[in-house]
């Protein structure tokens, strides 16, 4: 061949190339995700199963970052909310949802739940926070701080997580798409993660890995092991904070000179706790009364930690005090109540008021400046969350202001807000889409979208076992005193 | 001509200036309601200090005393008492309570359970609060259990009932930690799963000389850490702070009372012998029951002691109580209280301390000092309250009679100059809270018909242990605002 | 104690007789136990005192006779026996000495020494067992308490509400005691005075002491355990019933059975029921028990009763009251509910007396009583309310008064015998004058005597 055919030849292989390479991408999804956002590729955290392009289309959005935007449609690809306004071009890859009549918000986050830990890591019958398989009938006594009694703090929450559990389909089904999961049981329990409530592979849920370090002021149970008392309690986290410190220093001062100073024995809470204090994990601290919150607020300055308080119930009678303090709130939504077949001889008119009044809490803290989120609190059912807000609105509380508690403040307050809690563009693709008010009473919720996977709801599963964290251990074991 | 129409303008001028004064006198007293000026008028005011005055007033200014006489006038605007026919004494201050404390007053697990601090765990809203001001307390010893030779932290308070907690201790008062000797720390009168050190009242002196001991092996390691960095060595490691042996340094260095529990004469020689070699003082012992067989001796240490009027032979170390015990101990030059121990018992402390003119020969002065200007001084603050004094604190109870009749009714139980207690109002608040409650209950039930939560469990934890005495008392639900909160909050607002 | 009755003619005879005397005096004043009596004659006379006879204005200048252990006279003028040993009461009073319905005095030493209690039989029921029985009277709280004027005592088995630390219901029957005297024989007034019943409680909550920890129970199970209890009690009264139906009958060919036989002094009305219940609930129940069962009930402990005033006039239920200076029951109760009921339950028609529900508080008995009198409570009623009012209520009918005929229980005191510090100067029992001696007292002189240590 003369030089002209090979031109031709190379030409034509050329062109062919060209058109096999467009071809093949434009068979490839993933390319024509990059060609419509110019994202990276994903990391293809869904497995098989139906590709993740949604579109919904023509609804009413609740992004609450922003204006509600009465009628317009959300983008979302590979887990990612790729497009949010009135505005939109939609892929063609992506499933369109018809959103006529519908609302979209944002994922709702349960600001801490044991969804997703299964009855063998939880703690006790009632899955609620408290008398974990730990501390119930203790075959250990325990002499003092040094034996580090009910601590656990290296226990991550997401390293426990059953992606089988059915509760994870019950709270979505709820809405929620996000839960702070906590591990129970103990007085530093562990840490907790931040999870998306899909049920892939459970490293495929974990969006915040150490999200919080936990602590209850639980009690031995047995008066002749430590602690039997709150104030022992509390002075044992006194304890711990202080050895953690001492640990930090005395490691830097021995990893520097080796020789010639005895080495700082290893303690395995010392180190962990110690870990989290640097990475700035949130300290959790008990508020399940008012005098717990009190405590909250004086012992997060004398312990110089970034903490919040959880429970709170009774934060609408110093709402103001929580304000100055600036300590952001978990408020526990599982109101408390009569209990049915309870001594009405025994009842006092300080736990009728308390049961009155506790709903108007999330009101009190709004009207006083404080950041706060909703968390289940040993609610079994997960329709119920959104029925004890709905208690919290009829007692004050603003409906935006209620559903900032279930998206943009736990986000914030966990360290995710530039991925969770709204409905923006580059946002995890969690979505709850309903045919009304969220709070309404006769609001269905109809699809629910986790890292833009999208699941239907149809009728509401049988709930399975109680699956949240709930109000801190009252401290009020009177003993033998002389 | 002229000056006598001089006068007349002058009179008339006067005559309008003092209407004046009067027409704007209300006005002054309504805006000067808030200036925290009190008079109580015409009482028998009993000093302690001073012995009594008959038809004496007192002023009240800014939470003080600020005079006291037969004729004392009232500055424009304060609120007037009139106390005529009563009785005005200092407040009772109990040098040994359990009260207003959030959860368990003994971290009874362990031996040596200094770290435990009282101070964590104050509890504004506990209604016994409320009950002893009825009974004229107004500050309490708060202290830790007697489970164990040495026990947590404790903490001097002032009865404001529903404060929050950080208004509570008594400001500036030396901390204490509570020591206990004898059955009790023994375990004697009870099992326990396992049996634990120390087993008799020679293993209760080894367990605090051990204490000690520490303590000091303590003190000198971080006053050679001190040293050492002082003199500007580097890499140097800080011993490890422990909260359960710096209470113990404090002890040793006089910045902290200690408060023993004791009955029987042998373990209260044996703790003035520890505190003499080891080099520390107690402050007071408490109970102290056989203190009558000792008494030159704790002169001698310097410890005062605080004990009860009348309960004897319910353990074999309070056998040989005797009602006498105060007198006794007072003839012989020791500080002696009465406390209470017990909050029904608090309620009547001045009735308790009337037995020691029955069970001995204390005069009037002398068995009200048991239980006002004596505890003061146990407790160091004596520069403060106790007695009725200018410039001490408005710490004081008006009673209808004679704080020493058994027939004395508390009227008036004043905090700082503010009545947290008032007969009167709690009288007349009773009917509200009553219906308040009938309400409530109505409203509970009648939520709970609809819709049963088959599903919804109450958290288990949250619901209080009920302490399982022979007198079932409060629930310890949730502390809050207490019902009889409405006469402070009336009191207050003034 | 010994009586003497040495007359003073004796005395007067020979010298050989008086060598006798004083060596007769001697011997016995060497064998004699520190509570010795002191008359020679047995007649006493307590002149120009204040006598609150409890049975009509009080006499402001008066004079008691006692002769051979009875109130022989009273009045303002009466004439004073020649032979008489004459006690100057001025400045002094006088009342009928102190009765305590309620408390386990003699049946404990030292409540935590298990080997000095004998308060509660084991079992459920034991209507059978008799406080005189275990009664200690040589128990060093006999001659502390009467120092405090305090002269009868109802000692009485059984849980006593719980403050014994034990759960029987039927603890047995409460003796009725002179704390004077020898021995029991000497001492006791009536063995079977009355039969002591602890209410059961709907109890949710306990405390083991065993694994220092707490047990919660469920309000519901906690009721049927409650109703398990009450049935069980009431086939027991039934059963008693038909008893006590057989004996009269004549039958005797059935065997003999102790509870049975005890109990049925009581459905057939000779001994009251004394039921100790606190709270409102407790009595009510007690009380519809009690209307169903036909017994005459006397309510113990009625820390509620303020709650339940109708019902216990309606059948007109006396209330021996414990907890006067006790917090209320519950923390929305009236701080002064306990205080105030007392004059409550009196204004409202109803026989009250005080009780102490302990083994060593006796003594505050006037506490008590003085208390309520702060409260609204008539202060001549509230002497009765420690003197004769119980006595009345268990059918004693010769204590509580200083009346010709009545039994010498006598207190002379140097004030109001309720105020706190009144004294007692002279005590008498049974007509003897009574030593006022005691453990405590022995203690306080002997200690207030040592001397002070050399000062180094």
């Amino acid at each position: 061949m003369k030089q002209q055919s090979r031109i031709h030849l190379l030409t034509v292989s050329l062109v062919v190339s060209a058109l096999c390479a467009i071809a093949v991408l434009a068979s490839s999804p993933v390319a024509l995700a990059q060609q419509q956002s110019g994202l990276s590729i994903s990391a293809g955290l869904a497995q098989t199963g139906e590709p993740r392009f949604f579109a919904i289309k023509d609804a009413r959005i609740v992004p609450v970052s922003g204006p509600v935007i009465e009628k317009g449609t959300v983008v979302v690809a590979n887990g990612i909310i790729t497009a949010v306004g009135t505005d939109v071009t939609i892929p063609p890859e992506a499933a369109v949802v018809d959103g006529t009549g519908l609302t979209v918000y944002p994922g709702l986050i349960d600001a801490g739940a044991t969804v997703g830990l299964t009855a063998e890591e939880n703690a006790g019958p009632a899955g609620g926070r408290g008398r974990g398989p730990r501390s119930a009938t203790p075959a250990k006594i325990y002499n003092g701080p040094q034996d580090r009694p009910q601590t656990t703090p290296w226990v991550v929450a997401a390293d426990e997580l059953n992606p089988n559990d059915p509760r994870i389909q019950n709270w979505r089904n709820a809405g929620f798409t996000t839960a702070l999961v906590e591990p129970e049981g103990g007085i530093f329990p562990g840490q907790g993660s931040v999870v998306d409530l899909g049920d892939e592979r459970a490293g495929n849920m974990v969006v915040s890995l150490r999200a919080t370090l936990g602590i209850d002021f639980q009690l031995s149970g047995n008066f002749a092991s430590f602690p039997s008392s709150l104030m022992g309690a509390v002075s044992y986290v006194r304890q711990v904070f202080i050895d953690t410190r001492w640990y930090q220093n005395a490691e830097d001062v021995y990893n520097a000179h080796q020789s010639g100073i005895e080495r700082p024995p290893y303690d395995r809470t010392e180190v962990v706790v110690g870990n989290a204090l640097k990475n700035n994990e949130l300290v959790l601290l008990p508020a399940g009364d008012k005098l717990a919150i009190y405590r909250a607020i004086r012992l997060a300055k004398e312990w110089q930690i970034r903490a919040a308080m959880y429970g709170a119930q009774e934060g609408y009678s110093l709402s103001n005090e929580i304000a100055a303090s600036k300590l952001p709130v978990f408020v526990n939504v599982n109101w408390p109540k009569m209990e049915k077949g309870a001594d009405e001889d025994a009842l006092t008119l300080r736990e009728l008021r308390l049961w009155d009044r506790a709903p108007s809490t999330p009101a009190a803290l709004s009207k006083a400046g404080v950041t706060y989120a909703f968390y289940s609190g040993g609610l079994s059912n997960p329709k119920d969350i959104l029925k004890n807000v709905k208690k919290a609105i009829d007692a004050g509380l603003s409906a935006d202001d209620a559903l900032k508690a279930m998206t943009v403040n736990p986000a914030q307050m966990l360290g995710v807000a530039d991925r969770l809690g709204s409905i923006e563009q580059g946002k995890i693709a969690n979505l709850v889409v309903t045919d009304g008010d969220l709070f309404g009473e006769k609001t269905k919720i109809k699809d629910v979208f986790v890292d833009g996977m999208r699941y239907e709801v149809h009728e509401e599963a049988p709930p399975g076992p109680p699956g949240g964290k709930s109000m801190p251990m009252q401290q009020n074991n009177e003993g033998v005193q002389q | 001509m002229n000056a006598t129409r001089t006068n007349a303008k002058m009179n008339a001028l006067r005559a309008l200036a003092i209407l004046a004064v009067f027409a704007l006198l209300p006005l002054a007293a309504r805006a000067q309601d808030d200036s925290g000026i009190t008079l109580i008028k015409n009482a028998t005011i009993i000093t302690i200090t001073h012995g009594r005055i008959e038809h004496g007033s007192l002023l009240i200014r800014d939470g003080k005393i600020a005079d006291v006489g037969t004729d004392v006038q009232a500055p424009a605007g304060a609120k007037v008492i009139d106390a005529s026919g009563m009785f005005v004494m200092p407040g009772i201050i109990d040098c040994h309570t359990h009260i207003a404390v959030d959860g368990d007053v003994n971290e009874g697990s362990i031996s040596v359970s200094s770290m435990a601090n009282i101070k964590d765990v104050l509890n504004p809203y506990d209604v016994d609060i409320y009950h002893e001001l009825a009974g004229g307390v107004v500050i309490g010893n708060v202290l830790h259990g007697s489970a164990n030779p040495i026990g947590g932290q404790t903490i001097v308070i002032k009865l404001k009932y529903g404060a929050p907690p950080e208004e509570l201790p008594f400001p500036d008062a030396i901390p204490g930690i509570k020591f206990a000797l004898g059955e009790n720390v023994k375990h004697s009168n009870f099992g326990g799963p396992v049996p634990r050190y120390p087993d008799t009242r020679m293993g209760v002196e080894e367990t605090i000389r051990n204490a000690f001991t520490r303590a000091k092996q303590y003190q000198k390691d971080w006053a050679d850490y001190n040293q050492r960095k002082a003199a500007g060595e580097q890499n140097l490691i800080p011993p490890r702070r422990d909260l359960q042996l710096e209470p113990l340094v404090e002890v040793l260095e006089g910045k902290r009372y200690i408060h023993c529990h004791s009955y029987v004469s042998d373990e209260i020689l044996m703790l003035i012998r520890v505190a003499h070699d080891m080099g520390f003082k107690v402050r007071t012992f408490q109970h102290v029951l056989e203190g009558y067989k000792v008494a030159d001796e704790m002169v001698e240490a310097g410890a005062g002691g605080s004990t009860f009027s009348d309960w004897w032979a319910y353990k074999m170390e309070a056998y040989e109580a005797i009602p006498y015990n105060a007198a006794v101990m007072t003839r012989r030059g020791v500080i002696v209280s009465v406390n209470s121990d017990d909050a029904d018992e608090a309620r009547h402390l001045n009735q308790e301390a009337a037995k020691s003119m029955h069970y001995g020969d204390l005069t009037e002065n002398e068995a009200l000092r048991l239980v006002t200007l004596n505890p003061a001084i146990q407790l160091g603050i004596d520069n403060h309250v106790g007695s009725i004094e200018t410039g001490k604190d408005a710490d004081l109870v008006i009673y209808n009679h004679d704080p020493l009749s058994v027939y004395a009714v508390v009227q008036k139980t004043i905090i700082d100059g503010k009545v947290y207690f008032d007969r009167n109002e709690d009288l007349a608040n009773r009917a509200a809270l009553a219906k308040e409650k009938q309400d409530l209950i109505e409203k509970e039930k009648n939520e709970g018909k609809p819709a049963p939560k088959a599903e919804e469990k109450e958290n288990g934890e949250k619901k209080p242990a009920k302490k399982p005495s022979r007198k079932p008392k409060k629930s310890n639900a949730t502390p809050q605002d207490a019902p009889q909160l409405a006469a402070t909050e009336i009191g207050g607002a003034r | 104690m010994k009586t003497f009755s040495v007359s003073s003619a004796n005395l007067n005879s020979t010298k050989f007789n008086l060598k006798l005397c004083v060596l007769l005096l001697s011997a016995f004043a060497f064998a004699l136990p520190a509570a010795a009596q002191t008359s020679v004659s047995g007649v006493y006379v307590i002149k120009g005192a204040k006598i609150f006879t409890l049975a009509g204005a009080p006499i402001d200048n008066g004079i008691v006779v006692i002769r051979d252990g009875k109130i022989a006279a009273v009045g303002a003028n009466v004439d004073v026996p020649s032979d008489a040993q004459v006690i100057d009461g001025s400045g002094l009073s006088v009342y009928p000495g102190m009765f305590d319905p309620v408390t386990q005095l003699g049946l404990e030493e030292v409540g935590a020494v298990k080997a000095t209690v004998d308060t509660e039989e084991t079992g459920e029921f034991n209507p059978d067992v008799t406080a005189a029985t275990a009664f200690n009277a040589d128990s060093a709280h006999v001659d502390v308490t009467r120092a405090a004027g305090i002269t009868e005592v109802l000692t009485v088995p059984g849980s006593l509400g719980g403050f014994g630390g034990g759960s029987s219901t039927i603890g047995g029957n409460a003796s009725a005691v002179n704390l004077g005297g020898w021995n029991i024989n000497d001492m006791v007034i009536e063995r079977h005075a009355a039969m002591e019943l602890t209410w059961p409680s709907i109890s949710t909550g306990s405390f083991d002491l065993t694994t220092f920890t707490f047990r919660q129970l469920p309000f519901e199970e906690a009721k049927q355990q409650y109703q398990k209890k009450v049935d069980a009690l009431s086939d027991l009264f039934d059963k008693a019933r038909h008893y006590a139906q057989a004996m009269q009958s004549g039958a005797t060919d059935f065997p003999h059975d102790l509870k049975l036989e005890a109990l049925s002094r009581v459905v057939e009305g000779k001994e009251p029921l004394l039921v100790v219940a606190f709270s409102a609930r407790d009595i009510r129940n007690a009380v519809e028990f009690c209307e169903k069962q036909k017994v005459r009930m006397i309510l113990g402990g009625a820390s509620e009763a303020w709650k339940t005033i109708d019902l216990l006039k309606k059948d007109n239920i006396p209330v021996i009251i414990g907890p006067v200076l006790s917090m209320p029951q519950s923390e929305d109760d009236a701080y002064d509910s306990e205080y105030a009921m007392p004059g409550q339950l009196y204004a409202a028609g109803i026989k009250i007396a005080f009780g102490s529900f302990n083994t060593s508080m006796s003594r505050r008995l006037p506490q008590m009583a003085g208390t309520s009198v702060g409260y609204g409570l008539p202060q001549e009623e509230a002497l009765k309310a420690v003197t004769v009012n119980a006595a009345q209520m268990l059918g004693i009918n010769d204590i509580g008064t200083i009346e010709p005929g009545k039994v010498a229980n006598v207190v002379v005191t140097n004030g109001d015998l309720l105020e706190l510090r009144t004294q007692v100067k002279y005590l008498f029992i049974k007509g003897q004058l009574t030593s006022l001696d005691n453990k405590q007292l022995d203690l306080y002189n002997r200690f207030r005597a040592r001397p002070k240590a050399a000062t180094p």
